[in-house]
């Protein structure tokens, strides 16, 4: 008798579970940006939103919730229900943080990684008028000033000070003292910083620096990035000028979700993104941000884990935390 | 190009443009009016509206909430002391204290009048000085702005009320309040928990410091009731009153339009500064906070004056100067634009079919004024015992709602008791908030330009700009010793 009330109740759980994964989602998903309205990842994770919810059938709701570089965003979401109802739009910060901070509040590995949405292009950049035609010309030129020229960067070990960074240490410079950095908060104060001729050059997202490519106000010296860009074919990537620690940093976009996600909504997101992969409305926004989607054809866990410890490696070299 | 003019005036006209921007100053208006909801908010959450609307309007209809929500903020600072918006702090310095004596309608059309003026003005700046003033905020650099700020922070000087002394120590709270979480390298400062890492928002400092000790002082002391204040009356502002005050409603669009353009710095700096500016170079600059109409001219005009301009450096240079603006460029990415100088040349019908429908919108901004003015003397027939609670909810909600937060409530609740505490103890509460915006800006431009000068303090008097604000700083400084000391002197005599 025993054994047939626990089978059953095991049977009633079941079917529960499995009457779950038919339903969901019930209700709107809220997608929690970790960084605030109008920068790059609110415009991904918007048009994330737009472009999933036909597939999905319900609405997708964004919320904001920027702070200590994203942690505040992706502390809420690990600690909120496994559900399938509070997801993330994670950034490269979400492997780069708790890869130079041991103290940071989230670890890398903290979540259900749903899956790849865009790989970002940095761009490093200098005022149109610089006399610097080549990375050469401006490393020269570094090695040359004794620390005097400054970049701009949102912060030493920001996704847009590693890109300076690696590229320094790549050509044999003192990464930390080669150049000065002044830090800026968002890609707006960073793009201005350089075009008022405040700094002498940076390397930060490109959806920032394309119109001011664009325009002729700056030039664009190298990208981070895995291949060259569409708009910028003849600006050449940090591997193939053989800057190796470079070219292994870029920006990213990806759906991470709290831990111990149920497998049923897993498949169900991945078939969204599946079709989200050749909707046209979310290729168009992702070529409008100057990013390239790579919804499908990057395995997340291994890609995450494989960032957490370029970071964490070069943190280690350059000395912000103890090897 | 007149041509090109008359073909935008068309496509703009429509019924369903005029419509889209009375609902977006409409709206921006009462959402600024309602304690803890933010023209920011507002912004954010009409974004995913434009996905599915043409360019100019969705653009048109951000812009709408933006100036709305930036006026909407001046009513509840007249008629219940809580600026709606931070941009409105010092307009409830002299707007409340005129509902008291029973002219809330004066105070209300006064700020509604300036804020149109500036407004206007801004538009026309943003149209026809938009290259010559982003090449200005672009020779802003650190130094400039640090000195700039600086400059602002001397409004505290005039905003102390009775002692100069207390509201030193008022000001220097907030900016000790502003150094809490990150700073821009990355250590963190009073990060005592896990939320303080991101360091205090302004809404609920600004709800917590201005609206709670309200509410708190009709519970704790059972202050009576006055019902007087939200009256409206028949009051119009006359010729001669508003004549008065051009002066100064001039100079705040001037500020406002000029602080606009400079990226960073937004509406909420612009009025304090033209606030301080006004109070020291006016005839009646004795009577401020007292209840004085320019007061209230000073700081709408300057708040409105900026709304208009923060579009310079997005148009002109394609950089946002603030969240805002940083959302209107998400939109004009959304729609496939790009804004730059290059967007002068591919889509310059597009661009003089915004700068007409901004034209519009100053218009209707006066009308949405006038009438929401209206819908808010009903709020004068609700009992005190009724109306206390209510904005109580509103402003736990708005605070709530803004970024789901249960730390900002915290906040909010901390900051009504410290607010209270500094009543009781009579040190203002005005200083406080300028010094918790400016502080940040000031701090990080200082150490920029350290950063920059690799420890050089030269640089802070490097470039023309700085000389100017330097010179300015220290005549305001020695103004207001002398002035001190003339009243120090004074008091002896009347004790002797």
């Amino acid at each position: 008798m025993k054994k047939l009330i626990t089978g059953l109740t095991l049977a009633a759980t079941m079917a529960a579970g499995a009457a779950f994964a038919a339903d969901y989602p019930e209700k709107a998903v809220t997608l929690v940006i970790p960084y605030g309205p109008g920068g790059a990842s609110d415009l991904a994770g918007r048009a994330l939103s737009e472009s999933a919810k036909p597939y999905l059938g319900q609405p997708v709701t964004v919320v904001n919730k920027p702070g200590a570089g994203g942690m505040n965003g992706a502390r809420f979401v690990t600690e909120s229900d496994a559900d399938g109802y509070t997801l993330l739009l994670a950034r490269v910060g979400m492997a780069l943080t708790p890869a130079v901070n041991p103290q940071a509040s989230v670890d890398w590995d903290a979540y259900t990684f749903v899956g790849a949405l865009e790989a970002t292009p940095m761009i490093l950049a200098v005022k149109s008028d610089a006399p610097y035609e080549t990375v050469k010309d401006l490393t020269d030129a570094v090695t040359e000033s004794g620390g005097r020229m400054a970049y701009a960067a949102s912060g030493a070990t920001s996704i847009d000070g590693f890109t300076v960074q690696t590229l320094l240490s790549d050509a044999g410079l003192d990464p930390l003292t080669a150049a000065t950095l002044v830090p800026y908060k968002g890609g707006g104060a960073l793009a201005t910083a350089l075009l008022g001729g405040h700094v002498d050059f940076l390397a930060i997202s490109a959806g920032s620096l394309m119109p001011h490519i664009e325009s002729g106000d700056m030039k664009a010296l190298m990208v981070f990035a895995p291949s060259r860009m569409d708009n910028l074919p003849d600006v050449p990537t940090a591997s193939e000028l053989g800057y190796e620690q470079a070219g292994q940093v870029t920006g990213w976009s990806a759906l991470y979700a709290p831990k111990d996600l149920p497998a049923d909504v897993v498949a169900k997101w991945q078939g969204v993104l599946e079709q989200v992969a050749t909707d046209e409305t979310w290729l168009t926004l992702a070529e409008r941000r100057g990013s390239i989607s790579t919804v499908g054809s990057i395995d997340m866990p291994a890609y995450a884990k494989a960032q957490y410890e370029l970071f964490n490696g070069l943190a280690k070299k350059f000395g912000y935390i103890p090897e | 190009m007149l041509n090109d003019i008359l073909m935008a005036l068309q496509a703009v006209a429509t019924l369903e443009n005029l419509l889209i921007m009375i609902a977006g100053i409409w709206g921006g208006v009462i959402i600024g009016a309602i304690p803890g909801m933010t023209g920011t908010m507002a912004v954010t959450l009409a974004l995913p509206f434009t996905f599915y609307m043409d360019p100019v309007p969705s653009i048109l209809m951000l812009v709408a909430l933006y100036k709305g929500s930036t006026y909407g903020g001046s009513v509840s600072a007249i008629l219940i002391k809580t600026p709606g918006t931070a941009s409105a702090a010092c307009t409830a310095l002299d707007g409340y204290p005129l509902a008291q004596q029973g002219k809330a309608g004066k105070a209300l059309n006064m700020a509604l009048y300036s804020s149109v003026t500036g407004d206007f003005i801004s538009n026309l700046s943003l149209i026809f000085l938009a290259a010559p003033l982003a090449i200005l905020a672009l020779r802003v650099g650190p130094p400039e702005y640090f000195m700039l700020m600086l400059f602002a922070l001397t409004t505290v000087a005039g905003v102390s009320g009775n002692s100069l002394l207390l509201g030193l120590v008022s000001a220097a709270m907030g900016l000790l309040l502003a150094t809490a979480g990150e700073d821009i390298y990355g250590s963190f400062r009073f990060a005592f928990t896990e939320d303080m890492q991101a360091g205090l928002s302004v809404a609920p400092v600004l709800i917590g410091l201005f609206a709670l000790p309200e509410l708190i002082k009709m519970i704790v002391m059972r202050a009576a009731p006055d019902n007087e204040t939200a009256k409206l009356g028949d009051q119009k502002v006359s010729r001669a009153e508003f004549m008065r005050s051009f002066k100064s409603i001039l100079r705040g669009s001037s500020i406002g339009v000029i602080m606009g353009a400079i990226p960073g710095i937004g509406p909420s700096a612009a009025a304090f500064f033209s606030y301080g500016e006004a109070q020291r170079s006016s005839k009646n600059g004795k009577n401020f906070g007292k209840g004085e109409l320019e007061g209230i001219a000073a700081s709408e005009s300057a708040n409105n004056g900026a709304c208009g301009a923060t579009m310079i450096p997005l148009l002109a240079l394609g950089v946002p100067g603030d969240v805002i603006t940083g959302v209107m460029l998400g939109a004009f990415m959304i729609q496939g634009l790009t804004p730059g100088p290059l967007l002068f040349q591919t889509n310059i019908h597009e661009i003089y079919m915004l700068f007409i429908g901004m034209l519009f919108s100053s218009v209707l901004l006066f009308g949405a004024g006038k009438l929401t003015m209206r819908m808010f003397s009903y709020v004068a027939h609700i009992p005190q015992t009724l109306l206390t609670p209510t904005v109580l909810l509103l402003c736990l909600f708005g605070i709530y709602s803004i970024s789901s937060s249960m730390f900002d409530v915290t906040v909010l609740l901390i900051m009504g008791c410290v607010g209270f505490g500094m009543f009781l103890l009579n040190i203002p509460a005005a200083p406080f908030l300028i010094a918790f915006i400016l502080g940040p800006m000031i701090e990080d431009n200082l150490r920029r330009a350290l950063a920059i000068s690799r420890g050089e303090p030269g640089i802070l008097l490097s470039s023309p700009i700085t000389w100017v604000f330097a010179a300015l700083i220290i005549f305001v400084v020695t103004l207001t010793v002398r002035r001190e000391i003339h009243k120090a002197k004074e008091r002896k005599g009347e004790v002797a």
